[in-house]
């Protein structure tokens, strides 16, 4: 147990960053994290010796919120938009053509990405984030649980959606 | 490879990913296709702003240092656990044992304590039963207890104690010598109704006695009551079958009776049991 733990604490910051992220507030991504590691610790036997680690611990974070935001749901102020798949190609062209709006692009604030980001779905943000974090497209199939075509493909529909988020927050 | 292709495979351009092949063919098609050319330029744009400016939500101190306390670590030696082993093995193995043995007695020295008070209270009912089916149960029968307590000179290494010499209610029938446990002992018999009781009385010392001494201790057993209890170096043991109640109120007397069984604690001396507790503990 003491060569999983000292790993595992050693995520903490990446952990909590992505349930800051999905969450969207402090003390939900804590309690998220906390719930995490106790899963965690509850299924360490289940945890392969030389497997990855982290990407073990971004799956059953990603598990957890899934199963806690299932029952939240029904409160429609919680999660956010599925945009994933309502990317109109057309469009999405037309405003890359602009130079102007790809210059807006390179302005945008902080708190302008964190909020389009967050009307954004779960999924989208789960898989972006993942990305961002340095997982490869079999980790982050691994935290997933589908193979690397279909993250290739959802990477690309959420860092579609969030292009088009961002052009509304760029003009 | 077309538009679709490439949109799929930007962040593995962007990240280098891409097998030779196809990182060469996605770049000969932005070099033919505008849309994705500037598709790939917003989407490396994205990558940067999304690296450089999304907020980063690290965890806080407390939250680490709760997680830390929640989920021990242990320090980290599993890469000399070979050569720890042999070692410290042994010593683990040692401090363990040596924590556990007083554990491990004071469990066993329970146990055993538990196991004499019950075999005590089984020997009581034993000898009560031994002595109604002995041919002759009393070599003595009573005049009184004048008449009684010299008969037991000369045959018992000790003076049995007892100042209750009966009354209507519990007369005394007599008196015999008997065994209780491992040791003789003076036996008087009284009677309620019908009912025999016996009241061994022996030496008290070596026995696991189930009270602090004067304190009276009731356990019913095969559907006998014994009570047991010890004072001034012997001990008494009151067996019958009749009701609690009835076996309470002659032991409230036998302590009651005589000088020598005069209280060593009493509250309240009038009222029958307050003396030793013997009500209240029979009463239980």
């Amino acid at each position: 147990m003491s060569a999983v733990a000292n790993e595992a604490l050693a995520y903490v910051d990446a952990l909590h960053n992505l349930a800051r992220h999905l969450t969207g507030n402090p003390e939900d991504a804590e309690d998220l994290v906390q719930e995490t590691y106790a899963r965690a610790l509850r299924a360490e036997r289940q945890f392969t010796p030389g497997t990855n680690l982290k990407a073990w611990l971004f799956r059953i974070l990603r598990n957890t919120f899934v199963s806690t935001y299932r029952r939240r749901r029904r409160d429609p102020t919680v999660g956010g938009l599925d945009t994933v798949d309502e990317v109109p190609g057309a469009l999405d062209q037309a405003w890359l053509r602009n130079d102007f709006e790809l210059d807006r692009l390179r302005k945008v604030v902080a708190e302008e990405i964190e909020a389009a980001l967050m009307t954004l779905s779960e999924d989208a943000r789960t898989v972006i984030l993942l990305d961002l974090e340095g997982l490869s497209e079999v980790e982050v199939g691994q935290v997933l649980g589908c193979p690397v075509g279909t993250v290739k493909s959802r990477l690309s529909r959420a860092r579609a959606a969030l292009r088009l988020k961002l052009r509304d927050y760029a003009r | 490879m077309n538009c679709a292709d490439v949109r799929l495979n930007l962040r593995d351009h962007q990240e280098g990913r891409l097998p030779p092949t196809t990182e060469d063919a996605l770049q000969a098609h932005l070099v033919t296709c505008p849309d994705c050319a500037h598709v790939a330029a917003v989407d490396q744009e994205l990558t940067d702003v999304l690296e450089r400016r999304l907020p980063q939500h690290p965890a806080s101190f407390a939250l680490k240092r709760r997680l830390a306390a929640g989920w021990p670590v242990a320090t980290p030696r599993r890469a000399g656990w070979r050569a720890w082993r042999p070692g410290h093995l042994a010593v683990t193995l040692a401090a363990a044992v040596l924590l556990a043995l007083p554990l491990v007695y004071y469990e066993r020295a329970a146990l055993r304590d538990a196991g004499e008070r019950r075999a005590m209270v089984a020997e009581a009912v034993n000898d009560h039963l031994r002595l109604l089916s002995s041919p002759q149960p009393l070599p003595i029968e009573s005049g009184g207890l004048h008449q009684v307590k010299p008969w037991f000179e000369g045959r018992l290494d000790f003076a049995p104690v007892v100042g209750f010499e009966g009354d209507a209610e519990f007369p005394l029938k007599g008196g015999a010598t008997g065994y209780f446990h491992d040791r003789k002992a003076a036996v008087f018999v009284y009677t309620r109704r019908l009912h025999p009781i016996s009241l061994f009385v022996f030496r008290a010392e070596g026995l696991r006695w189930p009270a602090s001494d004067g304190a009276a201790s009731t356990t019913d057993e095969r559907g006998f009551t014994v009570v047991l209890w010890r004072r001034g170096g012997l001990g008494y043991a009151l067996v019958s079958d009749v009701d609690r109640r009835e076996l309470s109120a002659l032991a409230d007397r036998l302590h009651m009776g005589g000088p020598d069984m005069a209280p060593q604690r009493s509250p309240r001396p009038g009222k029958p049991g307050a003396r030793l507790g013997i009500t209240r503990t029979l009463l239980r």
